[in-house]
């Protein structure tokens, strides 16, 4: 994923939500958002400690043509999605 | 055969719970979320392993049936089928979604660190303890709607050998089976730590199925057990009222089991009895198992800054779990794990109800959440 400093983040804390919030709140993000998403002006950052959405989050993502990438804190897990690297 | 020895059952129940609990918690194995992304989300991955998980049930019961170690077949308390079962199953499905899980699935979340399981199984307790109050009014419902002939299950309606349904449907799945592992559509590349591919958690859940049946003599079943902790609690507010129940003066299970010829009885109220004895072991045991997943881990961070409409969300999903589980009665673990896979005509129903159900659910949770959502505004920006 490209690394461009003059990307905002758009961040979204669903820690503790209950399921399904965190692919529905991701979804409707990248709807909302897909304009500033799709410029390379914004990225998603969704922080999360729900494991399946680690796996469905980033699938949806890609299939919309973004890249994700997940990192591990101490105390939750952040998806940052953005435009992949070839299309910067 | 455990029943001869309490100890033994409660020993018993802890490990097949804690087992349970950490498989799940290591695959997100949450039977709520798999009916529920089929219908918003149209995912059936971990639906796929739930097939997986009733077909090796059905080889099992049956295989443990023909070598004689199931002599109580069907299992006691199941219920005979009636309109209840589907109502009930109705109820049920869109409980679980609104709950962000059934009544196992809650457990292992609870144990994994989720604050709103905690909520949404105060609720179970809650909706359990309701049920008690119209109890009479639904035993009229299903005397009226229960169907006349004394059968629990297909081949007996049919009046042919389990033995013969269990192969055809075997023959019937082996075609979907063999696609699905020929295109790999049971495993996905998931590089997460501790992650337990669904199809392994299947295999577990069927085995532990299988170990409950043949040990204590029924599968895995946990509901009752809330209805119980519901009249533990009503006995120390109002001690008059619980005496007054009739819900909980009845007595569902009443069995000598043939191996042990230990008499198995419980009660709907607060004895700590053999329907205790089976099941809360259980449910500790499942909360146990997912804490020490999530315990090795580093996973285990409990998170209370959640949109308090969740607490309430969770808490109304609990309160109708736990009253549809006694209207049904029964819960998902017992009907979809455990009577489908004898072919129990109460379980069938149970499923016919709890599919559109947890439609329902899916379509009144992700309205709430996107309104939610979108009414909070704008997220936080960097």
């Amino acid at each position: 994923m490209s690394n461009d400093p003059q990307s905002r983040i758009i961040q979204v804390d669903m820690r503790g939500q209950v399921c399904p919030s965190t692919l529905l709140v991701a979804m409707d993000n990248l709807n909302r958002h897909g304009e500033g998403l799709q410029s390379g002006a914004l990225k998603l950052l969704i922080i999360t400690d729900n494991r399946e959405a680690l796996h469905t989050v980033p699938a949806t993502a890609e299939n919309m043509g973004y890249a994700a990438r997940i990192t591990k804190t101490t105390s939750h897990y952040e998806i940052l999605i953005g435009l992949p690297d070839q299309e910067r | 055969m455990v029943t001869g020895s309490l100890l033994l059952m409660y020993l018993l129940g802890l490990a097949l719970g804690a087992t349970a609990g950490f498989v799940m918690h290591r695959s997100d194995y949450c039977v709520a979320g798999m009916f529920r992304d089929f219908f918003l989300f149209r995912k059936t991955f971990l639906l796929r392993a739930l097939a997986l998980q009733l077909l090796l049930t059905v080889l099992l019961f049956e295989a443990a049936r023909l070598a004689g170690l199931l002599p109580l077949f069907p299992f006691p308390l199941l219920a005979p089928p009636s309109l209840a079962n589907i109502i009930g199953g109705l109820l049920f499905g869109t409980g679980m979604v609104l709950a962000g899980g059934c009544v196992v699935g809650t457990l292992y979340k609870l144990g994994g660190g989720s604050v709103l399981s905690l909520v949404a199984c105060i609720g179970l307790i809650f909706g359990s303890g309701l049920y008690a109050e119209i109890h009479p009014w639904w035993t009229k419902v299903i005397q009226a709607t229960t169907f006349q002939a004394p059968t629990r299950t297909i081949p007996q309606f049919l009046g042919i050998s389990p033995t013969l349904l269990a192969l055809a449907v075997t023959a019937a799945s082996l075609p979907a089976l063999y696609k699905w592992h020929r295109d790999k559509l049971l495993v996905r590349p998931f590089p997460l730590a501790g992650y337990l591919q669904p199809w392994k958690t299947a295999v577990v859940m069927a085995l532990i199925g299988l170990c409950s049946y043949v040990l204590v003599g029924m599968p895995l079943g946990i509901t009752t057990s809330y209805a119980k902790m519901a009249a533990m609690l009503e006995r120390l507010v109002m001690p008059e009222h619980l005496a007054a129940t009739m819900f909980f003066q009845s007595k569902p299970l009443e069995v000598v089991h043939p191996l042990s010829r230990t008499l198995l009885e419980g009660w709907n109220g607060p004895q700590f009895d053999y329907i205790w004895a089976i099941q809360f072991p259980v449910i500790a045991g499942v909360v146990l198992g997912s804490w020490a997943s999530a315990m090795l881990l580093r996973e285990f961070r409990p998170h209370w800054r959640i949109p308090p409409y969740q607490f309430l969300l969770t808490l109304l999903g609990g309160i109708i779990l736990g009253l549809s589980s006694r209207m049904v009665p029964g819960c998902n673990v017992w009907h979809l794990m455990g009577g489908l896979p004898i072919f129990a005509i109460s379980s069938l129903l149970f499923v016919a109800g709890m599919i559109p159900g947890a439609w329902l659910g899916g379509q009144i949770i992700s309205a709430i959440l996107l309104r939610q959502t979108q009414a909070a505004g704008t997220p936080d920006e960097q």
